[in-house]
């Protein structure tokens, strides 16, 4: 235990705050997106689920304030091991849907262990870019964060999980580029990479060459926002009904449960991947604008307590929660406008789904943690 | 410049975008959406999904689906100077379509916004297809849609089984939506047969497209789809080689057995004929047969009111399915079951012996002797010879010492456990339960008490006793695997539309008397079957005489007051049972009718004949699978 009543001091009330709304904002969006209007929906049955995790985290954000959060740079080495156990596991006893093995089932919860990875490998990434600092504007000081993050990213890509997997390697890379790795060679190593999927895609698109890794469905989601009407009746179905339902909201919305999209059920995956939509189609550029605001006032809140750190860990753990929360809300709320790839993931706080709502809330516990032990106006 | 600085503007630079999209969608192309989204301008067409289509067992297609047509009004399709009474007029001008049936469904439907459609005609022909697409411009607001009808490859085979179909009603749509399934009114949906007991497997997800039309009603382009999903097919147990020549043999013997009845006024004539053919190890149902019958054809576009009263009020009742449906007494066949009872209570053995002075057994003190079938005694006989003789004087002796042990209770038991009186679960709906009579049964419906006499009648099948012919077929399937059998099952498996399994129905075990009953008594019953069929005294033998595989069976002739029924239930190989088989014969006057009915099947079944009608024979190794 390590606890002082100082530390409340300290403690940046627009967190959780910010935190709060977003979440309300999640059940009210959640409600209209399953039809809790409409008789014999089942929607309680969702609303029940979300509650749960958002206890559950609720709890990691109090009890984790009894410990340093040096005990995670202590332990990393059991962290990173246990993540690896635990995808390695999903990857031969999970369950999922169309081909994928995501979720280990845990009496009547389903744990996506892929979306734990997340905090596991900032917490761990942390601590080895920590560890070699003064090496991190060499080639043998990047080594090992890479490694690190290499070996999760292909278990989750085994797991058919693509989202997951672009929301590691973003975190590897901004944590790399905070940490200060050599920015030539992260430029010319990422960029170049860059280059070679691009240009690998535009021949397979045009040329019919072969595709490695990705299957063509997936290809097919990646690609279809640039014009989703080459395939209007697949990939880019789900993108013209999230533009109709978003934009038809035109400044304040049809009103809760009044979007024609969202309740005659032409939108896709409307209460997980594509809760923004409804968002945008029942309160309008109101509602979507409140969102985009209060994810950036909360990561806004982020980078101070990143500068604010009693550590460069705690610093680089920021800089790992802040990787994680912006590719999701850019993915997701891209997504949903069409000025991203369709990869499915999740809106944090906003989007049903527990494991992720458990691994934002955790997040968010470890992000006070750092900022209720800054030290530099502790007297 | 400071890292943590590059982070805190490329973070601006994010939000700035995704803020800057947002109000771009959402107020400066707001109204354009908007439009689209609320129907103005926007049509939710239906797109049909075809019904799941119906295999036998080696894939061979009975049931499928052939494209149709259906014409739709779009209400919201229509332009503000036009009406919808307006284009109807024009098209029925124009069209062979009548105005009065198109108004009248223009106001039955029950469609709760302008963007749904409203099914005004369905299956249009070709002639007022080409109509209604050169006056496109004239017909705003109608759409022509593909849509699908069954197509019966066999439209006169495997009729009850496979069921017809009909227009939803409102029940079934209040019932079927409340269930969680999405259905509309003028969705065609099982009434019968299969089609209904797997209706929610056949029917497929409807689909729409989502097009953009301008101020004239004109489609300008597609905004979605959502494709429809076909319904799930049905592969049957049923072998439907095994199938045509089943019907093929009952309709000839039925039509025989009629005109000789039109000819001689001392025969009964008969009003049904059902069979049965059940592969004794898995249940499967390999063929199932009930005449009269009807043709599926009357119901594929919708049947005429006037064609379904004639069916429904025709006294011999084709729309009945006589393998589940009808239940009568079994009659001698329940003899198994009572030998099963006086084995198992009473100490009879195989070799028990019984004497039958003068072809009577009376009960004492009451004063009217029951009779054997056969008048003269048959003098000495052990009790496998009783059941291959059908004596009843011997089972009457039989169903009068359970009474005198355990009054009317120990028969009833021994019926419950063969599986009578209740209903098999085979995958038909309406099926019934049939009846087994006992004291409390008897107090309650006929305010009596149970008598001596009731167990005496009971013992040869007789009396309030009723059971179906796949209840029999079940019986007889039990008796032959020496106390096991299986769930009556006809679909075993169900695939999606592109073949992946959906479902397989493995089988399951309905009756098992393993632990109950003694390997002896069904040695004991099955030797007696055995001699009904191949001993030269045996009530089936003239019939199976030199016949190539050894078969079992027991004959039964049910009084009914009226006219008997004939019965027959059997199986074979005696030594390695496949196939139970039951012909029943409804008012056919004897068991007699029935016994070659049997037997042909079994021949074919086993490949020993050759069958004409143009089939080749093929069927030589039926029994391997």
């Amino acid at each position: 235990m390590n606890w002082n009543k100082k530390f409340l001091r300290y403690l940046n009330f627009n967190v959780p705050f910010a935190v709060i709304l977003l979440i309300l904002i999640g059940f009210i969006s959640i409600s209209s997106a399953v039809e809790i209007n409409q008789a014999g929906s089942g929607a309680l049955r969702f609303l029940q689920k979300q509650a749960v995790s958002v206890v559950l985290g609720l709890l990691v954000v109090f009890i984790m304030q009894a410990f340093d959060y040096k005990i995670f740079k202590q332990y990393a080495i059991l962290i990173y091991i246990s993540m690896l156990l635990m995808l390695t596991a999903t990857l031969f006893l999970g369950q999922g849907v169309s081909g994928g093995a995501h979720w280990i089932s845990i009496g009547a919860f389903n744990l996506q262990t892929s979306e734990l990875s997340k905090i596991m490998l900032i917490l761990v990434l942390a601590a080895v870019i920590d560890n070699n600092s003064d090496d991190m504007g060499y080639l043998k000081g990047m080594f090992l964060p890479s490694i690190v993050a290499f070996i999760p990213f292909s278990l989750v890509i085994l797991q058919n999980d693509l989202g997951t997997a672009l929301v590691l390697f973003f975190i590897y890379l901004l944590m790399l580029f905070a940490g200060g790795g050599n920015f030539k060679y992260m430029a010319s190593v990422f960029g170049g990479g860059f280059l070679v999927i691009v240009s690998t895609i535009t021949a397979h698109v045009f040329f019919n060459t072969p595709l490695p890794f990705l299957k063509e469905y997936q290809l097919n989601r990646l690609i279809v926002f640039i014009n989703p009407n080459i395939d209007p009746h697949g990939s880019g179905y789900n993108i013209i009904q999230s533009i109709i339902a978003l934009g038809s909201g035109r400044s304040f919305g049809k009103g809760l449960f009044a979007g024609t999209q969202n309740q005659l059920n032409f939108l896709p995956e409307k209460h997980t991947d594509f809760i923004f939509s409804v968002i945008g189609e029942e309160f309008g550029f109101l509602g979507t604008a409140v969102v985009i605001l209060l994810f950036l006032f909360l990561l806004w809140q982020f980078l101070s307590i990143a500068e604010n750190a009693r550590d460069r860990y705690g610093y680089l753990v920021m800089i790992g929660i802040i990787a994680m929360f912006l590719f999701h809300v850019l993915e997701n709320v891209g997504m949903t406008m069409g000025i991203m790839p369709i990869t499915g993931i999740p809106l944090p706080f906003i989007s049903y789904g527990g494991t992720f709502m458990l691994t934002s809330l955790t997040a968010v516990a470890i992000a006070i943690n750092i900022n209720l032990r800054k030290n530099k106006l502790m007297f | 410049m400071d890292r943590h600085k590059i982070i805190r503007i490329v973070i601006l630079l994010i939000f700035t975008i995704l803020l800057s999209r947002a109000a771009y969608l959402q107020i400066v192309q707001g109204d354009y959406y908007y439009e689209l989204s609320e129907g103005n301008r926007i049509s939710v067409r239906p797109i049909n999904a075809p019904r799941g289509r119906i295999y036998d067992k080696r894939g061979e297609i009975i049931v499928s689906n052939r494209l149709s047509y259906n014409l739709y009004l779009m209400q919201n399709e229509i332009p503000p100077e036009s009406s919808a009474a307006e284009i109807l007029n024009k098209l029925s001008q124009i069209s062979s379509l009548a105005e009065s049936r198109l108004l009248q469904n223009y106001k039955n439907s029950e469609v709760d916004t302008a963007v749904e459609p409203i099914l005004l005609a369905r299956h249009l022909d070709k002639e007022d297809m080409v109509i209604i697409a050169e006056n496109k411009d004239i017909l705003p607001g109608l759409i022509v849609n593909e849509s699908s009808m069954r197509d019966y490859i066999y439209p006169e085979k495997l009729v009850h089984a496979t069921g017809y179909i009909g227009e939803i009603n409102e029940q079934e749509l209040i019932s079927f939506n409340e269930q969680g399934y999405n259905y509309r009114g003028g969705d065609f949906v099982g009434k019968g047969g299969l089609e209904k007991e797997y209706e929610f497997y056949l029917n497929g997800e409807r689909g729409a497209e989502q097009i953009e039309v301008n101020s004239r009603g004109k489609k300008i382009k597609t905004i979605g789809i959502k494709n429809p999903e076909a319904g799930n097919d049905l592969i049957l147990n049923i072998n439907f080689s095994l199938q045509s020549v089943l019907e093929d043999l009952l309709e000839k013997n039925y039509n025989q057995l009629r005109e000789l009845a039109a000819e001689d006024e001392d025969r009964s004539t008969p009003t049904g004929i059902a069979a049965v053919v059940m592969d004794i190890d898995t249940g499967g149902i390999l063929a199932s047969a009930s005449l009269p019958d009807y043709n599926l054809n009357l119901f594929a576009k919708g049947i005429s009111s006037s064609d379904y009263q004639e069916l429904i009020n025709d006294p011999l009742r084709p729309m009945i399915n006589r393998t589940t449906m009808t239940a009568v007494p079994p009659a001698s066949i329940f003899k198994l079951v009572t030998g099963t009872a006086a084995m198992e209570e009473l100490g009879v053995r195989a070799n028990t012996s019984f004497y039958d002075s003068n072809g009577t057994f009376s009960i004492p003190n009451w004063s009217r002797p029951f009779k054997n079938w056969n008048p003269v005694g048959e003098g000495k006989l052990d009790f496998v010879k009783a059941i291959a003789r059908s004596n009843n004087v011997v089972f009457y002796e039989l169903g009068y010492e359970l009474y005198k042990e355990y009054k009317g209770e120990k028969l009833a038991e021994y019926a419950h456990k063969y599986g009578l009186g209740t209903k098999t679960d085979i995958d038909l709906p309406s099926e019934k339960s049939g009846l087994v009579p006992d004291d409390s049964w008897k107090r309650s419906n006929l305010n009596q008490g149970w008598y001596p006499g009731d167990s005496v009648n009971l013992s040869i099948g007789q009396g309030s006793l009723l059971t179906t012919p796949v209840q029999i077929a079940s019986l007889i399937s039990t008796v032959a695997a020496e106390g096991v059998s299986y769930k009556p099952q006809l679909v075993k498996e169900i695939r999606g539309a592109d073949g992946d399994i959906v479902e397989t129905f493995k089988p399951e075990i309905r009756i098992d008397l393993r632990d109950e009953v003694e390997p002896e008594v069904f040695e004991a019953l099955k030797e007696g079957m055995h001699d009904v069929v191949n001993k030269s005294y045996g009530t089936a033998s003239r019939h199976f005489s030199d016949f190539p595989v050894k078969a079992a069976g027991k004959t039964g002739t049910a009084q009914t007051g009226g006219a008997n029924h004939g019965w027959f239930g059997g199986f074979a190989p005696y030594e390695d049972p496949q196939i139970a088989i039951v012909v029943f014969i409804e008012n056919g006057g004897s068991s007699a009718y029935s016994v070659p009915i049997a037997r042909e099947i079994m021949e074919y079944y086993f490949g020993f004949k050759n069958y004409e009608n143009g089939r080749k024979k093929i069927y030589y190794n039926s029994r391997e699978e």
